[in-house]
C-alpha cells in the first residue's frame, strides 16, 4: 500500500479535477480559507493513504452509522481514496480469528504510523472484564495499540467524556480514551452521534494539516467553536422572549425558541445549527425538540432533557428542604430570643435592685 | 447624687446667657466608677428591647433620609444631627446583647462592646440635640420610630448618671419638691388663693368628688398664671363639675425627659392616682405637650391597666364643649396660624382637636406650609429648653419657626402647649422677633360670649 | 473526571441549593427571632380601633415621600427606585430567572424581550454607581454607613455586571461567565438574611407596626 491518495483517486476512476474539487468541498466544509483547499491539494497529493485502525468498545454503533451517512467525503470515498481501514468490526468482512490476524499485521506494518479511531468507552471495573474481545481487555487492547498510533480520535461522546456507560451509577467503571491514554492529546470528536461530515472532515483534515486546533476539552475548534445557541436560526425568538411552552403549543408550532422545555443549546458546543444532519436537512431544534446537549460531557446527568438550563440540576425535595431550613431558622430564631429574654431579665433585676424596686413585669410603655 | 439645682439654677425668668463657646462638657452625676457606668447604661439598654424596638434595630438601611427632615442637621449641616445616628451606641448594644444574631456577634466580636467614651460623646446627640419630635420617624422609608428609640436610649443614659446637669437638677427638684419649678402644693394653693382674690374666679382645689381632675403644669403655675384663669373661667361657663387636688396636680414629667423610669411611673401615678381619689371621669392634662405623651398614651402601660377614665388634652375637652354647645365663642379678628406641638399633634394623635376651637373662634386661619403632623418643632421640647449649652443650636432650628410663621403673613401665632410657648417667647427676645405663641385656651377664655346675667 | 463545566455544574447544582437553604435558613431566624421578644400590650385607650388596618396602609405609604419632605429627598428617592424597579425587571422578566424561580417555587409568568432586560440592567447598573458615589461623598452617609452598605452594594452588582457580561460571552468562556453569574447571584442569596438587604423582607413589619401604633393614636403615620 504505498499509493498516495492522489493515485487511490486515479485508481478509482476520478480525475485530477475531481481531486481537486473534493479538496475545495472538504476545505469548505472545515471553513478554511480558499487558499487552504490549494494546500491541502498538495499535501494529499503526497501524501501516502494512512492505515487506520478502527477499534470499537462499550458502544452502540450509532458513531459508525452516522459516519456512513457522511455526504463529503462519503465513507466509500474515505475509504477508497483517502485512507486505508485496516480493522472495523461493523464494516469488515472478516472475522474472528482471521480479523485479529489481520490487525496485527497492519498495526505491525505500519506502526508508529497509523490513525487510531476509538469508538465507546472503555470499562476499568473487574480489571476490564466487561468488554473483552478476543481474550484482551478493552483497556489493555487500547494501551497497546494507542502505542503505535501517530494520531488518536476519540469519536462519539462514550469515547470522548465516556457518554452513555459513563453516566450515573455507571456500574462498570467506564472512562473516556483520554482517561485511558493519558501522555498525549486525543482528538475528542464527541456527539450523540456526531455529526457526519465531522467525523469525516476531521480525519481528512488531519491528513491535509496534522493536529487540528482543539478547545480544552480537545475538541477541533472547527466543528466545536460555537455553542448551538450562537448559531440557532430560532435565535431571534429567544431575545424577543417568544417561547414554546409545552410541545405543540402555539410556540411550538411557531417554532419559538425551546430554551423552555430544556434545550441545551447555550452551554452545548457542535455543529448542528450549521451543518445540520442528513446533508443538511435539519436538525433537533428545527424539528421541534430541544438540544440534549450530547457533544458535552456527563449530559445525561445535567439535570434531565427537558428541565430547563437555568433550573437546579439538584433533584432534592423543594419543598421540604426549604421547609426544613424555615423551621430550623425558626428555631435557632427562638432559641437566640430567649436567650436575649433570659440576659433582659438578669439586667432588669439587678438594675431594680439598684433603685430598691421590684422588676417591673412588663417594663416599656413605649416599645 | 450631687446637688446640681444650686450649681447650674434653672431660671427661666432670667435672660438667659448665651454661650459664646461652649466647652465640651460630660456631664455625670453621682461618684460611679466608669466601668460600673457603663455595666449601668448597657443594662438601661438591653431590658428596653421588645419585639417592636429590636425590629427597628434591624430594619436600618442606611439611607440618611432621617437626616435631611431633622431641625439640627439641617439648620447645622453636622452629620453627627442624623436621627439614627443618635442611636449608635444603643443600636450597638442591641446587636451584641439581644439581636438574633448576639451570640454570633459577642463570639467573633464583630460589633464591639460600647465604651464609656462613646457615651460621653453621645450624650449632647441624645439629649441637647432631640427633642423627640418625631420628623425623622415620619420619613423613615423603613418606618422606624426613630424617636421612641431616642426615649429608650435616655432610660440607659439616666441609669448611668450621663444625663446633662440642667436637666437632671430639674428632675431632682419634682422628686423633690412635687414640682420641677418650685411650684410646690404649698405654693399652688397661694397661687390659687391669690388669682381667686385677684381675678374673682373660682378654683376648685381638693374637693372630695368631682367629675373631672384637672392638672397643671408648673410652667403654667410659675410664669403663665393667668392661663389658670382662663381655665376657671371657662370651666365655669361650662358648667364642668371639677378640682385640682394638692396630691396630684403636676401634668409636666421631667423625668420622662431624662429617661428616669421610676420617676416617670411615680409622677404619672401620682396623677391616676387623684383621678381615681375624686371618682373623675375625665382626666384633663394642660397645654403641655409630653403631658399629654406621658399620661395619655403611657400612663396606663406605667399603671399596669387600663385607666379607668379619659384623659383629654385641654384643647380636645375645649372642642367637645364646643361640639356638645356648652361654649359659645366670640370672634377673633385677627388672621392666626397654629403651631402644632409634637407631642400632641404629631405623636399624639390630637390634630383636630385645636382646629377645632380655632374654626370655632372664627379665626382666620393660614396653615403653615408644613403643618398638622408634618410640622416642625419648635425646638424647646424633650427637656432640650432646659440645657444652657444647647442654648445655640436652639436658636438656630428656631429659626425655621420663624421663617415658617412669617411666610404665612398671619398676625398671630397660637399654640397650646406651655413649653412651646416659653420657648417661642426665649426666641423672641433673642431674635427681637414681633411675634411669639398666643396660647389657644387663653384666647378661648378672652372671647367667651358674655354671660347674659 | 473534570471537565470544563464543573464550576458551571457547581453553581447549578449543590451552591445554588447550599444558597437557598441559607437564604430560608437565615431569614427565619432573623426574623422569628425579632418576633418572639417581649411584646408588652398597649392599655392606653385607642383612639382609633382596628389599628392594624392602617398598619397595612402604612406599607403603603411610606412607599413615597410626603409633599413637605420631598425637596430635600426626592432626588435620590427616586434614582433608587429607578435602581430597584430595573432591578426587579431584570430578576423577574428574564426567562432564564422565571425559569429558575418556576424550578424552586411553581409558580411563573411571561417573560420580557432580551433587550428590554439588557436596557434594564445597564439602568440598574448605572444607578447604583450613582448611589454608591452619593453614599461615599454626602456628609450623613459617610457617617452613617459601614461595611455592610458596601459589601452589600458589591453583592448586588457583581451579579448585575456578570449577567450581562454572559450575556452578551464578554470577557471568557460561557461556561465561566455564566457560573460565575450563578455564583455571585448565590452569595448574594446567602447573605441577604444577615445584612441590610433583609429589608426586602423587613419593611413590611417595620412599616407595619409603626403604622398601626401611630394609627391607633389617631395619629398621621
Amino acid at each position: 500500500m504505498d499509493e498516495t491518495i492522489l493515485d487511490a483517486f486515479r485508481k478509482n476512476g476520478l480525475s485530477r479535477r475531481a481531486f481537486l474539487k473534493f479538496c475545495a468541498a472538504t476545505a469548505s466544509l472545515l471553513a478554511l480559507p480558499p487558499a487552504a483547499a490549494a494546500a491541502m491539494a498538495e499535501k494529499l497529493a503526497t501524501t501516502l493513504r494512512p492505515t487506520v485502525i478502527y477499534l470499537s468498545y462499550q458502544e452502540c454503533t450509532g458513531c459508525l452509522e452516522s459516519m456512513t451517512r457522511s455526504f463529503s467525503p462519503t465513507i466509500e470515498h474515505l475509504m477508497f481514496n483517502n485512507i486505508s481501514l485496516a480493522f472495523n468490526d461493523t464494516l469488515q468482512a472478516a472475522a474472528g480469528e482471521a480479523a485479529e490476524a489481520a490487525r496485527k499485521e497492519a498495526m505491525r506494518k505500519a506502526w508508529g504510523k497509523y490513525i487510531l479511531i476509538v469508538d465507546g468507552a472503555v470499562p476499568m471495573g473487574a480489571g476490564g472484564a466487561y468488554c473483552v474481545a478476543a481474550g484482551q481487555s478493552a483497556v489493555d487492547d487500547l494501551r497497546h495499540v494507542a502505542q503505535g498510533a501517530a494520531a488518536i480520535i476519540a469519536v462519539g461522546t462514550c469515547a470522548a467524556f465516556g457518554g452513555v456507560p459513563y453516566a450515573a451509577p455507571n456500574p462498570t467503571g467506564a472512562v473516556p480514551v483520554s482517561e485511558v491514554v493519558r501522555d498525549r492529546a486525543i482528538i475528542n470528536v464527541s456527539g450523540c452521534p456526531p455529526i457526519p461530515e465531522v467525523m469525516t472532515g476531521v480525519v481528512v483534515y488531519y491528513l491535509s494539516f496534522g493536529m487540528p486546533a482543539l478547545d480544552r476539552q480537545g475538541r477541533p475548534l472547527t466543528f466545536y467553536g460555537n455553542t448551538i445557541h450562537d448559531r440557532c436560526y430560532r435565535r431571534p425568538f429567544y431575545d424577543e422572549g417568544r417561547f414554546a411552552h409545552t410541545f405543540d403549543d402555539e410556540g411550538a408550532r411557531n417554532g419559538w425558541c425551546l430554551y423552555e422545555l430544556g434545550c441545551k443549546g447555550p452551554v452545548t458546543y457542535n455543529a448542528c445549527a450549521t451543518l445540520k444532519w442528513n446533508q443538511g436537512t435539519s436538525f433537533p431544534i428545527q424539528s421541534g425538540h430541544g438540544c440534549l446537549g450530547c457533544s458535552e460531557p456527563d449530559f445525561w446527568d445535567k439535570g434531565g432533557f427537558y428541565r430547563p438550563l437555568p433550573a437546579a440540576t439538584g433533584h432534592w425535595p423543594r419543598g421540604e428542604v426549604l421547609g426544613g431550613a424555615a423551621l430550623g431558622g425558626a428555631v435557632v430564631g427562638v432559641g437566640a430570643a430567649a436567650l436575649a429574654r433570659s440576659r433582659q431579665q438578669a439586667a432588669a433585676a439587678k438594675s431594680a435592685k439598684e433603685v430598691n424596686s421590684p422588676p417591673p413585669k412588663e417594663d416599656s410603655h413605649e416599645h | 447624687m450631687t446637688s446640681t439645682d444650686t450649681q447650674f439654677p434653672l431660671e427661666l425668668n432670667q435672660p438667659r446667657l448665651s454661650i459664646q463657646k461652649p466647652e465640651p462638657r460630660y456631664d455625670k452625676q453621682g461618684e460611679m466608677a466608669d466601668t460600673e457606668r457603663l455595666d449601668r447604661a448597657m443594662r438601661g439598654f438591653v431590658k428596653d428591647f421588645g419585639a417592636t424596638a429590636a425590629l427597628y434595630m434591624e430594619s436600618c438601611v442606611h439611607c440618611g433620609q432621617c437626616a435631611e427632615v431633622c431641625q439640627y442637621y439641617v439648620q447645622t449641616g453636622d452629620p453627627r444631627y442624623t436621627p439614627i445616628w443618635k442611636l449608635e451606641p444603643f443600636k450597638q448594644a442591641y446587636k451584641r446583647e439581644v439581636g438574633p444574631f448576639a451570640p454570633f456577634f459577642r463570639l467573633f466580636n464583630l460589633k464591639r462592646r460600647v465604651t464609656v467614651q462613646e457615651l460621653e460623646d453621645w450624650q449632647d446627640l441624645i439629649y441637647d440635640s432631640c427633642t423627640q419630635c418625631g420628623r425623622c420617624t415620619m420619613v423613615c422609608p423603613m418606618g422606624i420610630d426613630i424617636a421612641s428609640l431616642v426615649g429608650l436610649a435616655r432610660h440607659g443614659m439616666a441609669a448611668a448618671g450621663l444625663v446633662p446637669h440642667e436637666l437632671w437638677a430639674t428632675v431632682e427638684r419634682a422628686k423633690r419638691e412635687g414640682s420641677p419649678l418650685g411650684a410646690t402644693p404649698a405654693v399652688l394653693k397661694d397661687r390659687i388663693a391669690w388669682l381667686e382674690d385677684e381675678h374673682g374666679v373660682e378654683i376648685p382645689l381638693d374637693l372630695e368628688r368631682a367629675d373631672v381632675l384637672m392638672t397643671i403644669s408648673s410652667i403654667e403655675v410659675m410664669k403663665y398664671p393667668q392661663s389658670i384663669v382662663a381655665l376657671a373661667r371657662i370651666m365655669k361657663r361650662m358648667g364642668a363639675s371639677w378640682t385640682f387636688r394638692s396630691e396630684g396636680y403636676e401634668a409636666t414629667n421631667f423625668s420622662m425627659f431624662a429617661g428616669d423610669q421610676q420617676g416617670q411611673r411615680e409622677a404619672s401615678l401620682k396623677l391616676i392616682e387623684a383621678a381615681i381619689a375624686v371618682g373623675a371621669r375625665t382626666l384633663i392634662l394642660p397645654e403641655c405637650g409630653h403631658a399629654y405623651q406621658a399620661l395619655r398614651w403611657q400612663g396606663a402601660n406605667l399603671y399596669g391597666k387600663p385607666l379607668p377614665f379619659r384623659v383629654l388634652q385641654i384643647a380636645e375637652y375645649l372642642a367637645e364643649g364646643i361640639r356638645q354647645g356648652k361654649l359659645q365663642l366670640q370672634p377673633v379678628q385677627n388672621s392666626a396660624t397654629f403651631h402644632d406641638p409634637c407631642q400632641i399633634v404629631r405623636r399624639g394623635g390630637a390634630t383636630e382637636a385645636p382646629r377645632e376651637v380655632l374654626h370655632a373662634l372664627g379665626v382666620d386661619l393660614r396653615e403653615m406650609d408644613a403643618h398638622g403632623a408634618y410640622n416642625w418643632c419648635c425646638g424647646g421640647g424633650g427637656g432640650v429648653v432646659t440645657i444652657h449649652r444647647a442654648d445655640p443650636l436652639r436658636y438656630k432650628t428656631y429659626q425655621i419657626k420663624m421663617q415658617q410663621v412669617e411666610d404665612t403673613g398671619a398676625e398671630m401665632l397660637v399654640s397650646t402647649c406651655s413649653n412651646c410657648r416659653q420657648t417661642f417667647d426665649d426666641g423672641q427676645a433673642h431674635f427681637h422677633w414681633d411675634k411669639t405663641a398666643q396660647s389657644l385656651l387663653e384666647l378661648v377664655a378672652d372671647h367667651l360670649v358674655t354671660e347674659q346675667e | 473526571m473534570s471537565t470544563e463545566t464543573d464550576l458551571l455544574d457547581f453553581a447549578r447544582g449543590p451552591a445554588l441549593e447550599a444558597a437557598l437553604i441559607i437564604l430560608v435558613f437565615g431569614m427565619f431566624w432573623r426574623l422569628v427571632g425579632v418576633l418572639v421578644l417581649r411584646r408588652p400590650r398597649d392599655l392606653s385607650e385607642p383612639r382609633v380601633r382596628h389599628a392594624w388596618l392602617g398598619g397595612i396602609r402604612t406599607i403603603f405609604t411610606r412607599m413615597w415621600p410626603r409633599r413637605e419632605f420631598r425637596p430635600r429627598i426626592l432626588h435620590w428617592e427616586a434614582v433608587s427606585y429607578v435602581f430597584h424597579f430595573s432591578l426587579a425587571l431584570v430578576i423577574l422578566g428574564l426567562l432564564p430567572h422565571i425559569l429558575l424561580i418556576r424550578d424552586i417555587t411553581g409558580l411563573s409568568w411571561p417573560g420580557l424581550p432580551t433587550g428590554v432586560i439588557t436596557f434594564a440592567a445597564g439602568v440598574a447598573l448605572i444607578s447604583l454607581l450613582a448611589l454608591l458615589a452619593h453614599r461615599a461623598t454626602h456628609p450623613v452617609l459617610r457617617q452613617i454607613s459601614n461595611f455592610d452598605d458596601y459589601f452589600s452594594w458589591l453583592l448586588v452588582f457583581t451579579p448585575l455586571l456578570t449577567g450581562l457580561m454572559a450575556y452578551y460571552h464578554l470577557g471568557g468562556r460561557y461556561e465561566d461567565l455564566l457560573a460565575v453569574h450563578m455564583l455571585s447571584a448565590e452569595l448574594l442569596l446567602a447573605w441577604l438574611p444577615f445584612s441590610k438587604l433583609a429589608h426586602t423582607v423587613l419593611f413590611l413589619f417595620s412599616r407595619g407596626v409603626t403604622g398601626t401604633i401611630y394609627s391607633r393614636r389617631g395619629a398621621q403615620t
